[in-house]
């Protein structure tokens, strides 16, 4: 995936090890030329104290040999000579291997060179002292060996330094993009849980770079929620609208069936009451899918809602509704509270129960629960009707859809509004056999971890 | 026992008047709650049913005037709102029940009954069901001015059931109701009191029972079954 924080080490991790890399190589450069020349002016240096030892009488030069030996260190060569009168002390062949490329004449200019001497790597500092008999050459050499190891112990020691430094960095740098992003995580966090909610955020507690963004999407947030409030207006005016006209005409219809002079028609006013019921029912639902749309439910109406009353009175409610087709009613109602919109679960239950007691025959049973099991809380309606068969499951939670063979009023809807509400709940709606495979079983459970949260805090 | 519709639409209003009447009730009708209030502060009435949706003033509005002032009569809210907070709000302003529209005939006259029954019961202590009297104050039951004898469990329970008639009763609640008489009262005890209850009534009502939830004391004949 695709994130800032994978981008930005992307781009700071590998850049900043090679930067710091060529400032090892760099570091490591300067250190070598200046150990050398440390060296080199420690070398001119003997040469120089050297140099003390020389005296001349007459046209001879002497040399103070003893007095050298004790300026000298260990693994350090010399040797003196002259042009004319040869090597005068010191080591015959050092002043031999210096002597070919002679230095320039009538220069006191200490020069440096490297120089192989019995199969060893040398450096050598040259000296020449003007005397009051010609120029005297001094040289020092010193073995290479010896500079090598305090070169080496100086990388070792950089490059130590240079690591541990470049670990260093690149965990601050790390660290510093990990916890600079915080806050974004912190704003999704909030976002996920705001799922079915249209709180705005609060602008004011989010990093300068979000608040632009936040800003806009609040003003997202405020359009949803217009339309949904608009939304549920529109709903409520037009349940209104359309339910006292039908009531009227099933009231004016239910007085005209029991007039004597009706009874030639008597079979015509039935059917026409029928057909006014089935429009009520249909409006009825397509109103309760409309509230249940995702939009029109993500207002700030879900709260604590406790199933136990919620399935009693509407049970109490059907009771003679099932009296009248012959249904045993019944319930099973455990203690169990959910969060969510207490309106639109009753309906879910409502649609439940409504779709039972319209295809469970005369002499059947219905059996409503709520509870709260392992998985969560849960609401239930089983029968013992003719259950729906496996291969229709899925397909009775379409809206309008209605099973082959399928007869009474019923427009397909109700099933798609029990599954409409769950998943505004977030919960699961599963369409099951009853006991022993007779019948179905419907059954909605709230999960705990996906009911909606209340509105997180930055 | 006289009722007032109080509806702004004519054709349930008039269909409202004439079930009512047709079930036994004198009615009259107001068209808006101003009527209404006029109608409620000069005569008697037993019970009003009052449509949310009236105009000028709506009907919870009306309702929530009546309570003010101190008018204990019944108020049965008739609506074609359905949301729950609707519901709540005409309990909250001191509705007694509350019906949504489109509704039937039969249980419009039969809660009519029962919230009638129900406010009468505390100044006379009557509850007369067909054939059967139940005086709640002389603790004496009668069948067609023939006395019936119950223990006093049975009593206890027909009391319980007699107060929330065309209401269910919850075994707790009537379990609780015997509870100082038998410490541990057991669900099977309770059923056998009902059926010795039942079998003393015989036919004049129905203590039905209702799977998981309790026992509703119905009136034979007035139920819409």
């Amino acid at each position: 995936m695709r994130t800032i924080r994978r981008r930005l080490l992307l781009m700071l991790l590998p850049t900043l090890a090679l930067l710091m890399m060529i400032g090892g190589v760099i570091d490591y450069r300067v250190a070598v030329v200046t150990t050398r020349d440390a060296y080199d002016r420690a070398l001119a240096g003997t040469a120089k104290a050297l140099a003390a030892y020389l005296r001349t009488d007459g046209d001879e030069v002497q040399f103070n040999r003893a007095g050298a030996g004790a300026a000298l260190q260990d693994d350090t060569l010399y040797a003196v000579w002259t042009p004319e009168a040869g090597v005068i002390a010191g080591v015959t062949l050092l002043a031999d291997a210096l002597r070919q490329p002679s230095t320039p004449q009538g220069s006191s200019h200490t020069v440096y060179r490297d120089a192989q001497l019995a199969g060893k790597s040398w450096r050598v500092a040259e000296l020449t002292s003007l005397t009051g008999v010609g120029p005297v050459h001094i040289a020092v050499a010193e073995s290479q060996a010896h500079r090598a190891h305090t070169q080496q112990v100086m990388l070792l020691g950089k490059l130590l330094v240079d690591f541990a430094e470049l670990d260093l960095t690149l965990l601050l740098v790390w660290a510093a993009v990990y916890y600079g992003m915080r806050p974004l995580d912190r704003l999704n966090a909030q976002v996920e849980a705001q799922t079915t909610r249209l709180k705005p955020f609060n602008e004011a507690q989010v990093p300068g770079e979000l608040r632009l963004l936040v800003a806009n999407f609040n003003r997202v947030l405020e359009l949803l929620q217009s339309a949904a409030e608009s939304q549920q207006r529109f709903v409520a005016d037009a349940a209104h609208q359309m339910r006292t006209p039908v009531a009227g005409l099933l009231a004016q219809l239910e007085l005209l069936e029991k007039e004597p002079a009706a009874a030639p028609v008597a079979e015509q006013l039935q059917a026409l009451q029928r057909g006014i019921a089935q429009l009520a029912r249909a409006a009825n639902q397509l109103l309760a899918l409309a509230r249940a749309e995702p939009v029109a439910a993500m207002h700030e109406s879900f709260r604590a809602v406790p199933l136990k009353p919620l399935v009693e009175q509407l049970v109490e409610r059907c009771l003679d509704r099932a009296d009248r087709t012959g249904i045993d009613l019944g319930a099973e109602a455990g203690s169990a509270t959910v969060r969510g919109d207490p309106g639109l679960l009753q309906d879910l239950l409502e649609n439940l129960l409504d779709n039972a007691l319209k295809y469970t025959p005369g002499g059947g049973h219905v059996t409503v629960r709520c509870g709260h099991s392992d998985a969560g809380a849960f609401l239930e309606v089983e029968d013992d009707g003719p259950g729906i068969p496996e291969a229709e499951r899925s397909r009775v939670r379409e809206r309008f859809y209605r099973m082959p063979g399928a007869t009474g009023i019923g427009c397909g809807l109700g099933l798609a509004i029990v599954d409409e509400i769950a998943r505004v709940h977030g919960a699961a709606f599963s369409i099951g056999a009853g006991e022993a495979g007779r019948g179905a079983r419907m059954r909605v459970r709230f999960s705990e971890r996906r009911a909606p949260a209340s509105a997180a805090r930055l | 026992m006289r009722i007032l519709v109080v509806e702004d639409d004519a054709l349930v209003a008039d269909a409202i008047v004439r079930g009512l009447t047709r079930a036994g009730f004198t009615v009259d009708h107001a068209a808006d709650a101003e009527a209404a209030r006029t109608a409620l502060d000069g005569e008697h009435f037993d019970l009003a049913v009052v449509d949310v949706g009236l105009p000028v003033m709506d009907g919870l509005t009306l309702l929530q005037g009546l309570r003010r002032r101190g008018q204990p009569i019944p108020v049965l809210i008739l609506t074609a709102r359905d949301t729950l907070a609707d519901k709540i709000r005409a309990f909250d302003q001191g509705a007694d029940d509350f019906l949504m529209k489109p509704f039937e005939q039969a249980e419009l006259a039969a809660r009519c009954r029962a919230l009638i029954r129900r406010s009468n019961l505390a100044p006379s202590g009557l509850v007369q069901l067909g054939s059967l009297r139940i005086d709640l104050n002389g603790c004496q039951v009668r069948i067609d001015e023939r006395p019936v004898e119950l223990t006093r469990r049975e009593w206890l329970l027909l009391e319980s059931l007699a107060l929330n008639i065309g209401r269910i009763v919850s075994k707790e609640r009537l379990m609780q109701a015997l509870s100082g008489w038998e410490q541990d009262l057991t669900s099977n005890a309770l059923e056998t009191h009902i059926s010795r209850l039942r079998g003393k009534l015989g036919d004049a009502v129905r203590i039905r029972a209702v799977r998981g939830l309790g026992y509703r004391l119905d009136e034979t004949g007035t139920s819409p079954a």
